[in-house]
């Protein structure tokens, strides 16, 4: 039903799309870049299992934290559909985000399900037991039995949960592994543990402004065959306080972007190591804008270059 | 960086209001009960009013902070526990041991004092659905921990001889808090807090300080 549904506007979403000029192409510019055959859709493959994913996700901090608010929860849901209709999969969350695990739950359990749904979730507390009792809450929440991933919380306590995950993707508890930090913090650590631990993903922030993760986390775990999650793509929103009030450039037609959301996500995703992006939205037309990025040709390295000039000259 | 939006914080104000309704009425009244109290002192007034900011500040920590606030915000039963040991120093000290003596004097501490508790009963309300926040997303006065603090600031300016610096830490600290509402998530009627720190701490020192010559 879910897959129905999703059939059917996504049709809708493309003709909005091509309608903004958006080309159906992909891989343009020399980057390597999957696509669907009959979506275009820009994937990339998770190097552990070679598993194709959008390469852009959903994040829910602040956006999904609402309560139980039934208005809010509808806007929500709408959201969610909106996200499975456009092809994407990758849904992250954490239990440090308030309701929005549960209100995740209260969405798909709205929608009938999302069979396409790529979950991710994180651990973020201290000590074994609690974090087996926080996974397993979790997966009630969501309303699941397993999910795709399981991250550790910006570093929380993590030689003791890494043990935990181990064990419960080779009992089939969770398909993925991997860890989490934001803002910049601790890449030293978490650097170090890239290097000694078997992960599957890694997830950190990197946006056209904050691109510390370029010099040694991008390239380590494109070294270490790590899929990378972009936290923060849109600096939770200050880029387009910033970048709003300044037009466009003419050249972004050239990797086909109409907006700054997509000239943004197409810089993140562009980058050879990121597997996927995951901005935050609460509101239906951002999402779609956010995610018309995963079609048309992306910048290539020189491209790049010029895209991280203009903006630090605005 | 705060985990909610204004958007949640008011849709769970929303609820909360209507769940605990008539809740905030009881407060108003109360607030008009030590409000007259600072007027017209009686024999247990001080014990009276403390008894009062300390079942606001109890119900805000337990009610509002732990068992509502908390679902949005991880550092909600932090600050339910704040709230519930300003409680405990007002029943304590105010209540139990009868040390907390307010009534309206004549410096500009109690002056101000006096502004902000009206304000807290009615400006801030009022100005809360001016900026779009009506009813049931307004917070209310007893029941809402900003104009609780308000409320609170104004009346230990009213303090005599003297205000009472280990019962205003924490409102002050809350004042600071709230303030990051009106910066963060653009909650304007909540710089009034930051004014209210911002006047508390100069007026209080003096008043102490003429209360000691």
């Amino acid at each position: 039903m879910t897959s129905k549904l999703a059939q059917g506007t996504r049709r809708d979403f493309l003709a909005g799309a091509a309608a903004i000029g958006i080309a159906a192409t992909t891989g343009g510019a020399g980057r390597a870049a999957s696509s669907d055959a009959q979506t275009e859709i820009m994937k990339r493959e998770v190097p552990s299992t070679r598993e194709a994913l959008p390469a852009i996700g959903l994040g829910t901090w602040i956006t999904f934290n609402i309560g139980s608010d039934p208005k809010l929860r509808a806007a929500r849901t709408d959201v969610l559909r909106g996200f499975v209709d456009a092809g994407g999969r990758m849904v992250d969350s954490s239990p440090m985000y308030g309701t929005s695990e549960e209100v995740i739950g209260h969405c798909l359990k709205e929608m009938g399900g999302a069979r396409s749904l790529f979950s991710a979730t994180k651990v973020w507390t201290m000590f074994e037991g609690f974090g087996i009792t926080q996974m397993e809450r979790s997966m009630q929440l969501w309303g699941l039995e397993r999910f795709d991933l399981m991250q550790i919380h910006n570093l929380l306590d993590w030689d003791t949960h890494i043990r935990t995950l181990k064990a419960w993707k080779a009992q089939g508890r969770i398909r993925y592994l991997g860890i989490t930090t934001s803002h910049g913090r601790r890449h030293d650590d978490f650097a170090r543990i890239m290097r000694n631990e078997p992960l599957d993903f890694v997830q950190f922030t990197y946006n056209i402004l904050d691109r510390e993760a370029e010099k040694r986390l991008l390239p380590l775990a494109a070294e270490r065959g790590q899929a990378v999650i972009i936290n923060r793509p849109f600096r939770t929103g200050d880029l387009f306080d910033r970048f709003d009030k300044h037009p466009l450039p003419e050249w972004a037609s050239e990797f086909d972007a109409s907006n700054w959301a997509q000239f943004l996500l197409k810089f993140v995703i562009s980058h050879p190591a990121v597997t996927c992006a995951i901005p935050a939205t609460s509101r239906l037309d951002h999402l779609k804008e956010n995610m018309s990025a995963l079609h048309g040709r992306l910048p290539d390295a020189k491209m790049r270059e010029r895209m991280v000039r203009y903006v630090e000259s605005l | 960086m705060l985990p909610f939006s204004a958007e949640a914080l008011f849709g769970q104000f929303g609820q909360y209001n209507s769940a605990i309704w008539p809740a905030p009425v009881s407060a108003f009244l109360l607030g008009a009960l030590a409000l007259w109290l600072l007027f017209e002192p009686r024999a247990n007034s001080g014990r009276i009013i403390s008894g009062i900011l300390a079942l606001f500040w109890a119900w805000n920590g337990a009610v509002y902070h732990l068992a509502w606030f908390s679902e949005i915000n991880f550092l909600a039963p932090m600050f339910g526990i704040f709230f519930l040991a300003e409680g405990a120093v007002l029943l304590w000290f105010g209540v139990v041991r009868d040390q907390y003596d307010y009534r309206l004097g004549r410096t500009l501490a109690d002056w101000t004092g006096l502004a902000l508790v009206i304000f807290a009963l009615a400006g801030y309300p009022l100005l809360a659905a001016q900026l779009g926040h009506v009813w049931p997303e307004t917070p209310f006065f007893g029941v809402a921990p900003c104009p609780t603090t308000l409320f609170t600031l104004g009346v230990l300016l009213m303090m005599q001889p003297r205000v009472n610096w280990p019962a205003s830490i924490i409102p002050l600290l809350w004042a600071l808090t709230g303030a990051s509402g009106a910066w963060i998530l653009d909650i304007r009627e909540d710089w009034s807090l930051l004014i209210a720190a911002v006047l508390f701490v100069p007026l209080a020192i003096a008043k102490n300080g003429a209360a000691l010559r």
